[in-house]
């Protein structure tokens, strides 16, 4: 089983092969070839691929690397395959509307037991200082709200949880 | 250790045509294992698809760490039964890296018959399970079995080493302390539902998997009851209610993820010590097998031009190089680790019978594992032979093959006859791992003196009642007799019987040698201890 | 302007972020007490830690408690502030809170009440200025009589630029091509414009194609003395948010500097304006015309001071200090070419859509005529509650081709890890031969729209970060390293 890793919405194969003189990085249908990071100091260090080095600066925060090299800030996700893979359709009849971005709750058009069908404005929320109406992907019933007017909230936070009414 | 010079001539006439033979003999190798791990009826792979299954290599490819290798055992186990309808006799099984440790898969082929149990089928589990056993090596069971297939229950179900035994191996693994992980992944019925069910730690996929005892059909036939598979032995049934299965997932390589896991929390045994040093490779190019392998099999070739292709930097250190030449005996280096090899360069004469005793004693007080090159027609006959005692010194060489604790690798490299085969370290001397090259043949004795003695014998009786043969009349009955003896001492016909452990394209044979001595040095290594040598 | 005495020795600013750690580093060299408002959610950023003083405010949103006169005049007695400075943005430019600050005794670093709602509201700033004799923007109206303000404002022609009347920042503007789509576009801009000014009212004007924004910085003391400090151009934006700003301008010839800085000085003038201000104008076609004056400090004030050597913030200070001005127009000099990029924390590459996170390191270039002026600190969250400007980067250097080379080097040397910013968009946009030959417009990247989603197609890039994440993820290098060495040896190998 490979190992992935995503970045930007793009999710990367690889794997790491031991060998007698450190580590062969292996990108499933991509470049393969010895790589070597020395930690320096916390946080700083030099990744030396294919012979040439190069300064980085990282910082890990769970299962996210942030990482600084040249002149470029980005950041991967190492996808953990037990997680990842646990809940293909996990959801049990539950449909939520998430955030599509950072941003505070300007207003709560629903309330819970409200009947709404795909489409109904659930919550409205300002993010780069425009409004942004967060929709009903399905039918269902409001069963609840997870914020409140004025709430601020990141980016995929559940803001509503709808049941599928009968 | 010194380094063996070769006096093959590369460029020679023969060398090119042994070449071009035996490189075709490699690519009808390739092409038969293709066949057998990947031609299936289009049907088949439709209805894996139609369940949401994976094949049953990928489900191998995504449990193996990646980048590391796969030595399969009895890929063309089958190819000589059921009219070539059972490939791989529905199973794949081999030794593999799962989180690192080296394991045995086992796995049901699904594409093949439903994944049903052949006679075949039961013989490679037997033998996946009892490698485990003599290596202590964990087993990955992939369950996905329709079960045992009913008309040939007479053949699987209830000698010694039929279906049983799979059962009986697993408990023993398990007493052992060598644990087994299960991932049901298709219906476990009936004897299949004991896989999991001894299998230290099991994962049910939701949806496909299912353990019972009787699917729904016999229940409803036995007792009337009507129950869904899912509720009879489903994965949230069986890991919320019985208990019979310990982890559920949610898809295939949701399983195979757990599975990882959980081989991952294995201990970590510390392997026999033996001697090693850092590897080498050979200086010879192991593709020039191809060349010194004697298209004609009765040609006679130097073992030690093959053990150059073979051995860490084609060094050999030969032991008694003047006495009993016609076994070649000595040590190297595979893969670092260090060897004591047997390789035939003739027929066995006493002093070579006394010379291969000494030198197993030598390796077993030593602490190291033995590698055999079979290419043995027999023992010298004859009364002068018999005199100077050839079957004492031939039961010393047997005692000291059976006795000695250290692992054996045997290799068939052309020829295994007679007791030359029992000398040699044969399937019957518990060899850790059998391999043979794809033009070697084993029997009791070669083709042309069996058919011989066997026309001879038809002739006679025919003599008794007065009737005499013409000379096409022999070679009528003595053709079909040569075609079926060519044809069951094959190695394909071996292999099909499980009579080994695979066929070997002969520059693949450093590599699975490698991995099966690793695998080999699992097992602690008993003292040494023998028999009554015959003096 | 050393050792000067003022009638005031706390000073109240009533602000966050990188302006509040600004004017703190001017009141510390003029030896003023720093006083300092937060809101619970800025608790940990530097600002509240360089302050001598702190006073908690709270709101129904953060927001909303930078926006609290009430609370702040109360900070501002409380901690006996003589003066108060409100950076920019939040109440900077509200008439209300000058007089409440005045009313309450202490001196509000800023314009008079009367010079804010004379530039605030647009359509009285952009009459006055016309009365004055100044060049507007042509057909532009007011909406003086609701009834017919659609009427007109079609007749203005399209297209068109719709923005609330109290409005600043980019807050709720709309340009309009198609006449169709006006009302709408009213609708939504007076919505927006009820809620981030509680005003509704709005004002429309032609807009000018492919314009450039030019604006030029203007000191007044309270002695009548104004002068200008050159000009700043904002013209890379994006919705009428700036980007990058620089001075001088590329496309001004000298004549044209002259013109547009003495005509801005003269506005002040006419204005009787006291403090740090800035006319804005939109520049095309050889023409300019006002736009609006901001009668505060600007973000992207830096540029100046880079320029001209002269610290705004510390102005800004003496004049409220009823001090005249040190110095006269021809004492004032530019040399060489300043650039500020701003530092944001958003995704370019995913529509400019916000971002959020813990600032895990931070590491800000070090060279020599680089400026970071920052308002975060490693360890803090960075959250959506505010304006997502993170920081800003100024460099200053000879020439404009040097100044855009250490620009470069500047951002790309910003380390700052778990949250997402803008940086490497900044690279880009330096880099792109329109910018770097001067060719821009506040339209430009609208235009030019890949230098926002970027070109991920470094393989080289891809390969190195995936290398770095393979190597320092435990999992990855413990699978790694769980390999027998012999079974690594052979590798992906199968018989």
């Amino acid at each position: 089983m490979f190992h992935k890793f995503d970045l930007g919405g793009v999710t990367h194969e690889l794997w790491l092969a031991p060998t007698v003189n450190g580590y062969h990085l292996h990108i499933l249908d991509g470049w393969s070839g010895p790589v070597a990071f020395a930690e320096e100091a916390a946080g700083h260090g030099s990744l030396t691929v294919a012979g040439t080095s190069k300064a980085v600066a990282f910082a890990v925060d769970g299962d996210v690397i942030h990482i600084h090299m040249r002149g470029r800030t980005r950041s991967l996700r190492y996808v953990d395959p037990l997680r990842a893979l646990a809940s293909v359709d996990g959801d049990d009849g539950h449909n939520v509307a998430r955030a599509p971005m950072p941003g505070t709750v300007v207003a709560l058009k629903v309330v819970p037991g409200d009947a709404v069908t795909a489409g109904t404005v659930l919550v409205v929320i300002e993010s780069m200082k425009l409004e942004t109406q967060i929709r009903a992907s399905q039918d269902g019933i409001v069963e609840r709200l997870h914020v409140k007017d004025g709430d601020s909230f990141d980016r995929d936070a559940i803001l509503v949880t709808l049941s599928q009414g009968n | 250790m010194q380094r063996i010079v070769s006096l093959t001539d590369t460029r020679a006439q023969e060398f090119r045509t042994n070449d071009v033979h035996n490189r075709r003999l490699a690519a009808e190798l390739r092409e038969r294992q293709q066949a057998a791990r990947f031609a299936r009826p289009e049907r088949d792979l439709e209805r894996l698809r139609r369940q949401n299954k994976m094949f049953v290599r990928d489900r191998i490819q995504a449990l193996l760490d990646p980048g590391t290798p796969f030595l399969e055992l009895s890929t063309l186990a089958g190819n000589k039964a059921y009219d070539n309808e059972v490939p791989g006799a529905a199973q794949v099984v081999g030794i593999g890296i799962v989180s690192g440790r080296e394991v045995i898969v086992h796995a049901d082929d699904a594409s093949v018959k439903g994944g049903a149990w052949y006679p075949l089928s039961v013989k490679k589990i037997v033998r996946a399970l009892d490698v485990a056993i003599e290596n202590r090596l964990p087993v990955v069971h992939l369950c996905d079995s329709a079960g045992g297939f009913l008309p040939l229950q007479a053949e699987f179900f209830a000698d010694r080493y039929y279906a049983g035994r799979i059962f009986r191996n697993q408990s023993i693994l398990s007493k052992m302390g060598v644990p087994q992980v299960a991932v049901v992944m298709g219906h476990c019925t009936a004897g299949g539902a004991y896989v999991p069910a001894l299998s230290d730690y099991n994962i049910i996929v939701r949806g496909t998997g299912a353990i019972f005892l009787a699917g729904p059909p016999l229940v409803k036939a036995a007792t009337g009851e009507e129950v869904s598979v899912e509720e009879l032995g489903g994965a949230d049934m069986h890991t919320s209610v019985s208990g019979t299965g310990d982890y559920f997932a949610s898809s295939e390589m949701h399983a195979l993820a757990i599975a990882r896991d959980i081989v991952a929390r294995f201990n970590r045994i510390p392997k026999a010590a033996v001697d090693h040093v850092a590897p080498e490779p050979p200086a010879y190019d192991p593709s020039e097998l191809y060349g010194i392998i004697p298209k004609d099999p009765r040609v006679q070739f130097d073992m030690r031009e093959i053990v150059a292709r073979l051995a860490d930097g084609s060094r050999f250190h030969e032991y008694q190089p003047r006495y009993g030449e016609t076994l070649v005996c000595g040590f190297a280096r595979l893969h670092g680790y260090q060897i004591g090899i047997l390789a035939n360069n003739g027929v066995l004469f006493s002093d070579s019978a006394l010379k291969g005793a000494h030198f197993i004693q030598l390796c077993d007080k030593n602490r190291t594992p033995l590698l055999f090159l079979q290419n043995i027609t027999g023992f010298m006959v004859g009364r002068e032979y018999e005199r100077r005692g050839i079957t004492k010194d031939g039961a010393k060489l047997i005692m000291a093959v059976s006795g000695a604790a250290v692992p054996k690798l045997t290799v068939n490299c052309n020829g295994s006859y007679g007791a030359g085969t029992y000398g040699m370290s044969g399937r019957a001397f518990d060899p850790r791992f059998m391999f043979t090259w794809p033009q070697s043949q084993i029997s009791v004795m070669g083709a042309e003196q069996a058919a011989g003695v066997l026309t001879d014998i038809k002739a006679k009786q025919l003599a008794r009642n007065g009737e005499r043969l013409s000379e096409p009349q022999l070679a009528a009955i003595r053709e079909p007799i040569l075609e079926d003896y060519r044809e069951r001492s094959s190695a394909y016909y071996a292999t099909s019987e499980l009579w080994d452990d695979g066929i070997l394209d002969p520059v693949d044979t450093r590599n699975a040698l490698a991995i099966a001595l690793s695998a080999a040095l699992n097992a602690p290594i008993e003292a040494p201890h023998y028999g009554v040598f015959r003096m | 302007m050393a050792a000067i005495s003022f009638p005031f020795e706390t000073v109240l600013i009533a602000n966050r972020g990188e302006i509040a750690v600004r004017i703190i580093g001017s009141l510390r060299k003029l030896g003023l007490r720093a006083a300092i408002v937060y809101h619970e959610v800025d608790a940990a950023t530097p600002a509240v830690a360089l302050a001598d003083v702190a006073f908690k405010i709270s709101g129904r949103t953060p927001v909303s408690a930078y926006l609290d006169a009430e609370q702040i005049v109360t900070a501002a007695r409380t901690v006996g502030a003589g003066a108060l400075h409100p950076g920019y943005g939040f109440l900077s430019e509200n008439a209300g809170f000058a007089r409440a600050v005045t009313a309450a005794g202490i001196a509000f670093i800023g314009p008079s009440p009367e010079a804010i709602e004379l530039m605030g509201d647009k359509i009285r700033a952009r009459n006055f200025v016309e009365r004055n004799g100044f060049p507007v923007a042509p057909s532009a109206i007011e909406e003086s009589d609701p009834s017919t303000f659609l009427a007109r404002a079609r007749s203005v022609g399209a297209p068109l630029l719709v923005k609330p009347s109290a409005g600043g920042g980019g807050k709720g503007m709309r340009i309009v091509r198609d006449l169709d789509l006006l009302e709408d576009a009213v609708a939504q801009a007076r919505s927006e414009g009820q809620r981030y000014f509680g005003d509704g009212r709005l004002y429309i004007e032609r807009y000018v194609e492919k314009p450039r924004h030019i604006e030029v910085q203007v000191l007044g003391d309270a002695f009548g003395n104004v002068v200008h400090l050159f000009e700043r151009e904002c013209s890379v934006q994006r919705r009428f948010q700036k980007i990058i700003e620089e001075t001088p301008s590329p496309a001004l010839s000298a004549q044209m500097r002259q013109r547009i800085c003495e005509t801005a000085a003269g506005i002040a003038r006419a204005a009787g304006y006291r403090n740090a201000g800035t006319v804005e104008f939109i520049f095309g076609g050889g023409e300019f015309y006002f736009l609006e004056m901001n009668t505060r400090l600007q973000v992207e004030h830096p540029v100046t001071e880079m320029i001209t050597g002269v610290d705004l913030v510390a102005e800004q200070i003496a004049i409220a200090a009823n001090r005249p001005l040190s110095f006269r127009q021809p004492d004032i000099s530019a040399q060489g070419h300043a650039i500020e990029a701003r530092l944001y924390a958003e995704s370019p590459e995913r529509g400019f859509s916000p971002t959020s996170g813990k600032v895990l390191m931070l590491d800000y270039p070090h060279e020599q005529g680089v400026r970071v002026d920052s308002g975060i600190a490693q360890g803090q969250s960075i959250t959506t509650a505010f304006d997502p400007m993170l920081a800003k980067v100024i460099v200053h250097a000879p020439t404009r081709d040097a100044a855009v080379a250490k620009a470069i080097r500047a951002v790309k040397d910003v380390v700052l890890l778990g949250c997402e910013t803008n940086a490497a968009f900044l690279a880009r946009v330096l880099a792109d031969a329109g910018f770097r030959s001067g060719e821009v417009h506040t339209g430009y990247l609208d235009e030019n729209p890949t230098i926002a989603s970027g070109i991920d197609g470094d393989p080289d890039e891809v390969t190195g970060l995936l290398a770095v994440a393979a190597l320092v993820t435990r999992p990855v290098r413990d699978a790694a390293d769980a390999v027998p060495a012999l079974h690594a040896a052979i590798g992906d190998w199968r018989n």
